[in-house]
């Protein structure tokens, strides 16, 4: 079988119902995951993730596009196919969804004798995985007798005792509280890495989303890119913020105007200077500690944009396709009003040679 | 351990009360259809007490006659006409009616007793009664008594076995007990005595000594029964009808089991007992799959099939009807061991009817267990997350 990427899916789409009731839940999604590789879904509700995680972990058969998962085709699957796809994937659930009326070793037992592992060698391996996730004491209890951080990791036992090359979980912190959702995701990440899975973990809990190698983001059926979903997020926010409390709007904008220009005068900080960049924001400026983070990522963006200055050979933030839309926006909004004029031309050669662009982009668009 | 998780008893065994209802519900449907079966199965034996008793090969009977008590008579000289066909040995003519019976201790009290009278020197009734007895019933007004007769007949049996001189006014004449046979009751039959034709013609003075109720054919050994009934009947008019053992005991379990209720009425009990049995599997089942259906989703999502999801309810249900049937049959038995002494009526558990029994409780565990996983087929694996 074909051991290269785990996942690959290409222009998946997915309707529910049939007819003048069909709604179609999912657009031309397309992604690879590879193996060792942490995936975080995020998305609101209703965004299709939860459908695009069933497609994955072969719970439904593809309707359009292609859905490969270790190498088999999903789409239009049989159930028989299906079913084997879905012994080599562990999943994860929202509530652990361990069985009651077994113990914890038995539960494991469960997907270890799928694999066909019985006797010593499964009582062995189901010893090593309660080991890992910190259960030994725990193997001979029911679920009804654990903590909910508990029963998780042994979801998470369950789910990685027969080291699937593919790992799927469903919000698998919603039901616990900030410390154990935390450990829970760190299991999750140190196994997967030591194992080398692919994980998706389908969440709302931004708490964690420092976990992932990568962030997808559905909305409405369609994948959308990171840079599209902060700046909407934001502006949105700042949007609220400029309606509600335009005072405090215009005193975080001046303060991280002012910091910009302040501290990333000499385009130097080092993170001892951060720190005491926070520590002044918070006690002389008596900002919260979350408006200092804002303050901070604000003046960040624009110390950012001087950074792709000074390293525009190595690391240009602008190729030049980009450099071209970007000159041309330029000029265009020193049209809006109607004139361009000799000052504005001035500004925007300055810019363009600031960032090391030729402001030979003449044909404006006028 | 377990080489792979029972899931089917583990789901059982997790829900104590559940399963005790279960249990006590199957058991009490186990019951129930033990008690019924058997009670039909007591009544169709009972019935043909007699018939298994007389020494016979070939019985005559008059066309008209359904069952043994009420029966109607034929004309004698047919029975001794068969006595000229080759293979027959030799035939006994038997008279039978209800007489009453005044209880010897209590004589205001009068019941319904089967006499039955023979020519004592005719073998009908040598397996049932001695020698010495065929001889005593010659000596006029002398009967036998069935000592397995009910109790308000009086206390002949304890009176004869110590000894005492025992008699009791039939059909207003005195008749002394003269000795004791064993045959035992039936649903239409409380007891009996056998006499000689002679004294049954005593007992009964409209009878005439030539109409008959009863003929017993004694064929010659190594004769085929039914080569001679076909030539029997052959030559013979139509006014009798001439059966083997097996059809005459035919004519009265049908006559019970089809004419009468009663046969209908166990039967129906018994069908009862397995609806109820099924409906409580039924209920503990779908219940119990409904509670885990999250758990079995859980399980086709890990993947696992439908069919090993079908046999865990299967397992279930196997295992009930197991646990059902243990105290279900053992407290059966004990209700035939004091129903046998109460009734008089063959009530016994026999290994055959202990298996079909079981079987019938597999049979409606099983039965149960394929309608709840009706509910189990709309599990999908995709809804758990």
């Amino acid at each position: 079988m074909d051991t290269g990427t785990p996942i690959a899916l290409e222009d998946v789409s997915y309707s529910f119902g049939k007819g003048a009731l069909e709604k179609q839940i999912l657009f031309d999604v397309g992604t690879r995951i590879e193996g060792g590789e942490i995936v975080i879904l995020t998305g609101p509700s209703g965004s299709g993730k939860t459908t695009l995680l069933t497609l994955i972990g072969a719970l439904r058969s593809a309707q359009k596009g292609s859905v490969k998962v270790l190498g088999q085709e999903l789409l239009k699957a049989s159930e028989k196919a299906l079913i084997k796809v879905r012994r080599q994937i562990g999943y994860i659930f929202q509530s652990h969804n361990l069985l009651d009326s077994l113990t914890i070793h038995q539960n494991v037992q469960m997907a270890l004798q799928l694999g066909g592992v019985r006797g010593a060698e499964a009582g062995k391996r189901i010893a090593d995985v309660l080991q890992r996730v910190g259960l030994a004491e725990h193997e001979h209890k029911f679920p009804g007798e654990l903590s909910g951080g508990q029963k998780q990791r042994a979801g998470i036992a369950r789910a990685l005792v027969n080291r699937p090359q593919i790992v799927l979980a469903d919000e698998p912190t919603a039901s616990l509280d900030k410390q154990s959702g935390r450990d829970v995701v760190d299991l999750i990440q140190d196994l997967a890495r030591e194992d080398g899975s692919a994980v998706i973990l389908v969440t709302h809990d931004n708490r964690i989303l420092d976990v992932a190698d990568r962030i997808l983001h559905l909305e409405d059926g369609r994948m959308k890119s990171l840079s599209e979903v902060v700046s909407e997020g934001t502006s949105r926010m700042l949007n609220l913020l400029e309606k509600h409390d335009p005072h405090s709007a215009n005193y975080l904008a001046t303060f991280s105007f002012a910091l910009a220009r302040v501290a990333y005068a000499d385009s130097k900080v080092s993170d001892s200077e951060r720190d005491e960049m926070r520590r002044i924001l918070h006690e002389v400026a008596k900002l919260e500690p979350a408006e200092v983070e804002f303050i901070m990522e604000l003046s960040m963006m624009q110390k950012r944009a001087r950074a792709g200055m000074d390293n525009r050979i190595a690391n240009p933030a602008l190729d030049k396709d980009r450099a071209e839309h970007f000159l041309s926006s330029l000029y265009a909004i020193a049209q809006a009003d109607g004139v361009t004029s000799s000052e504005e031309i001035v500004e925007i050669e300055a810019i363009a040679a600031e960032f090391g662009l030729a402001s030979s982009s003449n044909s404006d668009p006028g | 351990m377990f080489a792979v998780v029972p899931l089917g008893w583990l789901q059982l065994k997790a829900q104590k009360l559940r399963l005790v209802a279960a249990v006590t519900g199957i058991a009490f449907a186990v019951i129930l259809i033990f008690v019924q079966l058997e009670f039909r199965e007591a009544l169709f034996v009972s019935a043909v007490r007699y018939h298994t008793a007389m020494d016979y090969d070939l019985a005559m009977l008059s066309p008209k006659t359904d069952f043994m008590v009420s029966s109607k008579q034929f004309p004698r000289g047919r029975l001794y006409q068969v006595l000229g066909f080759d293979g027959v040995e030799s035939v006994t003519a038997v008279y039978m009616r209800l007489v009453s019976w005044r209880n010897p201790a209590d004589p205001s009290n009068a019941r319904n007793i089967l006499a039955i009278g023979f020519d004592p020197s005719e073998p009908g009734f040598s397996r049932l009664l001695s020698a010495e007895q065929r001889e005593a019933i010659k000596i006029p007004d002398q009967v036998i008594f069935d000592r397995r007769g009910r109790d308000e007949y009086g206390p002949v049996r304890e009176m004869l076995d110590a000894g005492q001189r025992v008699s009791a006014e039939i059909n207003d004449r005195r008749i002394a007990i003269a000795g004791m046979y064993q045959v035992g009751t039936s649903f239409g039959l409380d007891g009996g005595i056998i006499t000689s034709d002679l004294n049954f013609l005593r007992i009964l003075p409209t009878r005439k000594k030539s109409a008959i109720d009863f003929g017993l054919i004694k064929l010659e050994p190594g004769q085929d029964a039914a080569e001679v009934q076909a030539r029997i009947r052959e030559a013979i008019p139509m006014d009798v009808r001439v059966l083997t053992r097996q059809e005459f005991k035919d004519v009265e379990v049908q006559y019970w089991n089809k004419t009468t209720p009663i046969g209908y009425i166990f039967a129906f009990g018994a069908v009862m007992g397995l609806i109820v049995g099924l409906i409580i599997v039924y209920q503990i089942l779908f219940s119990d799959v409904q509670d885990h259906l999250k758990e079995y989703a859980t399980l086709k999502a890990m993947g696992y099939t439908h069919g090993y999801l079908r046999n865990v309810v299967l397992q279930e249900a196997i295992i009930l009807a197991v646990l059902g049937f243990i105290p279900g049959m053992g407290i059966a038995h004990l209700v035939f061991t004091k129903g046998a002494d109460a009734t008089r009526l063959p009530l016994e558990m026999s290994v055959e009817s202990a298996a079909g029994v079981f079987m019938l409780t597999l049979g409606m565990c099983a039965g149960s267990g394929l309608l709840a996983l009706r509910k189990l087929r709309a599990v999908d694996p995709a809804e758990v997350f």
